[in-house]
């Protein structure tokens, strides 16, 4: 099947909302999966209309933009990156019209909508695939890989340890292998194939055609694979890179491109290109260090990894986040740092999957909003763009019995009434059972509660994002390292032309005190973000500071 | 530089004098709290203390390396770039010498003491430091070893840190003839009085718990200046008389970077011999009800290897020592009894190949000469220099006896010694006690 006979329907072009092309520079992302967020229709799904009936909540938060987690039709192995039509709606979470009323309602707000593009494979259920399988001479054949042997690409990693033992699977219908690096129901697209390519471009076009603003791109480094390599961030992958982004920009110039590439900073750095690959790739390493630097209150290793990361094209910009739909990935640190990060926040085996823990930010926190607080400073203070996970924002728990990574796709807590808001469903037919221990089960958070207390940690993550928002420092600045003598305390300057901010933040649970040199900043006053408050000015000798355990601060310098 | 707090008048009634520098403290503050604190004093020792302060640090990353730790350098006034020496020691690549980069930031701070007031004054402000910073675990490094290997830090925190232990004494593989004065006076003589089988009592490499570094530092006995090397017979002593636990640890072959940083027999004697007997009157209320001998658990593993053995000229000491008799007739008269200086004065008239200064007479003699400074019957200073040719005369005796014997003929031997410093307590207790 292709476009032409794809469920998709005429597209509708819906307004966007203007702005500069380098939007997505100053983008807070607030990520959320349609299933998980409001069942409109009781059947215990969430759904477009549900979504469209909670924007005004997204839009209080003060976030820019929604990422929106796969959403197509799928037999649903895995969370939805097994599409089955990359150009329809899974009739669960309603129909293309639902979305574009959600779409445009979205646009209405301000907020920018980026959605999946999930290129590497497909669902085996989709329709290529069939075709491909059905006979060796089909001509969807060569749209996947395959090989009479399993012994091609010896040697290329296997990702999905805990659950795959080879790349590579039997096909009874045609007796041939087919490549996947991923789960054996995900054969991978054959990259090679100019066709796969257009129809690719095509999918994108369908949905930028709609209004889309940007695409996630799930899976980057594995599109291509060649024999004697690791089958990873190939050259031939950035051409197919290249390629989507010319196309991109000749067509829909403000749209933008986001990779999903776990991978070390320096290796990342070639899907930036000259400008002219992604606009975003998200930093995964960093994401580990900031637990590990937390628990071992040594601001060793985000410094570490933020030295080891290279400069990127002046329109380009990094992703950052805590938490995501996955696991806590582990893939991007040494034996020794996983060993360490495992002890410190896996104790409970359960919590573990593939190479990463299966936890919620505030259970990995211990529920400490002191240090809650601290990590979202963080996220919101160094470089990139951040990105929250829905629910992170009430403190929202897991659930690791749930298998896979169910245990942090269960519903939002709206309020403490019948289904947590969620649905209107009797319990038993939520596609996720609903928290309902003491700590964080719905009765104790959600947003109604939260809503109603000014000291909630819901109103403090929309006062840090409008503080954040205050400043393209934070965006768009440079950043620079103070190292004051006291390593439990983590220090840096945020500049943008005369916009500077200092953030100085306390990774220990115990109070500290610091000298800071700020000698080049003589003269100046720091203004304290969050309250206003002038504090005394920068003189020549070190700057004092006092902090309360996990403690920060973001001052503005100003030159008065 | 230390200066004194000004006085506050009746809110701080019990205002004290601090010694550690506002840069110091400074420095110890940006650290905070540390699990492990590891000491290197040092003094003109540039020539070593790179390499030492480069196998502490994989020592730490290696073992340590979830535990927050720091390295203090105590320098005591250096002129030949010792402090630049350990400033510039680095490991650039972790993963070279590890495969693994360390989890933590290492801290390394350097302060001054004073240098001519002796490790006394570097050991008071480590002392202050773990005390300060909370250590858990401490441990103390000599800057001028070539054998300091980073498997030596972790055999010596180890007992402390894992097995609760607060002292833990260095067991070197010494070569044969090595460490005699440890051997035929220092060990035997802490072993009869204090009841414990520590066979390093005044090892420089040595590990103690941050809540004997808290006893060390309020111990009002800490503030008497022992000289030199006298301060670690001190913490080692102070440490058995406080009822802490103490253990051992093989660490390998301590070999020096020269026999020029070893010191002369005489000091050696007024340092170490000197401090040790001032110990015992600080801690004669313990030591003279103390009953038996125990031993302490040994960690690690014991290296068997045969070292060659120490080159010491036999008969100049045997001659230095019948020289001495003669010539110290009038003081040994008074710190001697008529018995034991008859009996000297018997075998230093024994010609060179009949010559033997025995264990029971060693060990009285010793024992009288720790008793006699403990009533002052002569000039202290005087006392320990007239114990010197007496000591060779002892170490010429034992090097004859056994020349041909192997090391374990010599461990053999020394155990003997050891056992007759045991036997004749109640006689050095008689002697200690007596009204003069």
């Amino acid at each position: 099947m292709d476009l032409k006979s794809a469920s998709a329907g005429p597209v509708t072009k819906l307004p966007r909302p203007n702005a500069d092309p380098l939007w997505y520079k100053d983008a807070v992302i607030y990520e959320l999966h349609p299933r998980a967020f409001n069942d409109s229709n009781g059947d215990g799904i969430g759904d477009f209309p549900g979504l469209l009936q909670r924007l005004d909540y997204v839009q209080d938060l003060g976030v820019t933009a929604i990422w929106l987690l796969p959403f197509y039709p799928s037999p649903l192995k895995d969370g939805g990156y097994d599409i089955s039509d990359y150009t329809g709606i899974n009739p669960s979470y309603g129909t293309l019209d639902d979305f574009r009323d959600f779409l445009g309602e979205a646009h209405r707000r301000g907020l920018r909508v980026i959605t999946e593009l999930v290129i590497n494979h497909t669902s085996d259920q989709h329709p290529w695939f069939q075709e491909a399988r059905s006979s060796r001479d089909n001509p969807r054949r060569n749209w996947y890989v395959w090989s009479d042997t399993d012994d091609r690409y010896r040697g290329v990693r296997i990702i999905f340890k805990d659950t795959e033992l080879s790349n590579w699977s039997w096909d009874p219908i045609s007796k041939s292998y087919y490549w996947h690096r991923f789960f054996s129901h995900q054969p991978d697209l054959n990259f090679d194939n100019p066709a796969v390519r257009e129809e690719m471009w095509k999918v994108m076009q369908f949905w930028a055609d709609m209004g889309v603003d940007g695409f996630r791109v799930d899976a980057v480094p594995y599109l291509v694979e060649r024999e004697g390599t690791s089958c990873e961030n190939l050259p031939e992958t950035h051409e197919v890179v290249k390629f989507l982004r010319r196309r991109l920009d000749d067509k829909y110039p403000d749209r933008f491109l986001l990779a999903e590439a776990n991978q070390w900073p320096i290796d990342v750095r070639p899907y930036f290109g000259d400008g002219d690959e992604f606009h975003m790739a998200f930093h995964f390493p960093l994401m580990p260090r900031m637990f590990m630097a937390v628990k071992l209150e040594d601001r060793k290793p985000i410094i570490d990894i933020l030295q080891q990361t290279p400069d990127i094209p002046e329109n380009c910009q990094w992703g950052i986040f805590l938490r995501n739909h996955d696991e806590l990935t582990l893939e991007m640190v040494s034996d020794e740092e996983r060993d360490y990060m495992y002890d410190m926040y896996a104790i409970d085996a359960g919590a573990r999957l593939n190479l990463g823990i299966r936890r919620r930010l505030a259970p990995l926190m211990d529920n400490d909003r002191r240090r809650l607080e601290l990590m979202n400073g963080m996220l919101m203070s160094l470089p990139g763009s951040p990105v929250l996970y829905y629910g992170d924002e009430i403190g929202m728990g897991d659930n690791m019995f749930l298998g896979d990574r169910n245990g942090v796709r269960t519903p939002m807590q709206w309020n403490g009434a019948w289904n947590a808001g969620f649905s209107a469903a009797d319990p038993e037919r939520l596609y996720l059972p609903l928290l309902s221990n003491p700590v964080y089960g719905y009765q104790t958070v959600n947003v109604e509660a939260q809503r109603r207390s000014g000291h909630s940690l819901l109103s403090w993550m929309k006062t840090l994002i409008r503080v954040r928002k205050s400043s393209r420092a934070f965006s768009r600045g440079r950043i620079e390292f103070v190292q004051p003598r006291n390593h439990r305390v983590f220090a840096y300057i945020r500049q943008l032309g005369n916009d500077r901010v200092l953030v100085v933040n306390n990774l220990s649970r115990t109070a500290q005190a610091v000298e800071l040199d700020l000698k080049v900043f003589e003269g100046y006053i720091p203004i304290e973000m969050f309250g206003g408050n002038p504090f005394p000015r920068i003189g020549p000798l070190p700057y004092l500071l006092t902090l309360g355990p996990y403690h920060f601060y973001w001052f503005r310098l100003r030159r008065l | 530089m230390p200066r004194k707090q000004p006085r506050l008048g009746w809110q701080v009634p019990l205002a004290e004098e601090t010694f550690l520098s506002d840069d110091f403290v400074s420095q110890l503050t940006a650290v905070g709290e540390v699990d492990i604190l590891v000491g290197l004093p040092t003094l003109n020792n540039r020539d070593t203390v790179q390499r030492i302060v480069n196998a502490i640090i994989v020592g730490l990353v290696k073992y340590y390396p979830r535990e927050r730790s720091v390295l203090i350098n105590p320098d005591g006034g250096s002129k030949d770039g010792t402090s630049e020496a350990v400033q510039a020691a680095s490991i650039p690549d972790f993963r070279a010498v590890l495969a693994a980069n360390p989890l933590r930031t290492m801290h390394v701070v350097r302060a001054q003491y004073a240098g001519v007031r002796g490790h006394n004054e570097a050991l008071r402000m480590l002392f202050a430091a773990a005390d300060l910073l909370g250590a858990k675990a401490c441990a103390l490094f000599s800057p001028d070893l070539e054998s300091v290997t980073p498997e030596w830090l972790d055999a010596l925190v180890r007992p402390v840190l894992k097995d609760g232990h607060d002292l833990v004494a260095p067991v070197y593989q010494r070569r044969r003839f090595d460490g005699l004065l440890v051997k035929n006076m220092l060990h035997p003589l802490i072993r009869a009085a204090y009841g414990y089988q520590v066979e390093e009592p005044v090892g420089r490499e040595v590990a103690f718990s941050g809540r004997l570094a808290s006893y060390f530092l309020g111990d009002e006995s800490r503030r008497e200046d022992f000289p030199g090397l006298g301060a670690y017979a001190w913490m080692t002593t102070a440490a058995m008389a406080g009822g802490y636990r103490v253990c051992q640890a093989y660490l390998g072959p301590r070999l020096a970077e020269s026999r020029r940083s070893a010191l002369d027999l005489n000091t050696a004697i007024q340092e170490i011999g000197g401090a040790l007997f001032r110990c015992m009157e600080l801690h004669q209320s313990y030591w003279i009800s103390r009953q038996g001998c125990e031993e302490v658990p040994t960690f690690g593993f014991q290296p068997v290897l045969d070292l060659d053995p120490v080159r010491i000229d036999r008969r100049r000491m045997y001659q230095m020592f019948r020289t001495g008799v003669d010539q110290l007739g009038s003081i040994l008269e008074k710190i001697l009894s008529s018995e034991t200086l008859q009996a000297v004065a018997e075998i230093s008239k024994a010609e060179e190949r009949h010559f033997s200064f025995p264990d029971d007479l060693w060990a009285k003699t010793v024992f009288e000469f720790a008793s006699s400074y403990h009533h002052s019957a002569i000039n202290r200073d005087h006392l320990l220099q007239a114990l010197t040719p007496l000591y060779r005369g002892r170490v010429s005796s034992f090097i004859s006896e056994n020349a041909r014997a192997g090391a374990e003929e010599v461990e053999r031997k020394l155990q003997l010694l050891a056992q007759e410093y045991e036997r004749l307590k109640p006689y050095l207790v008689e002697r200690w006690n007596r009204e003069t």
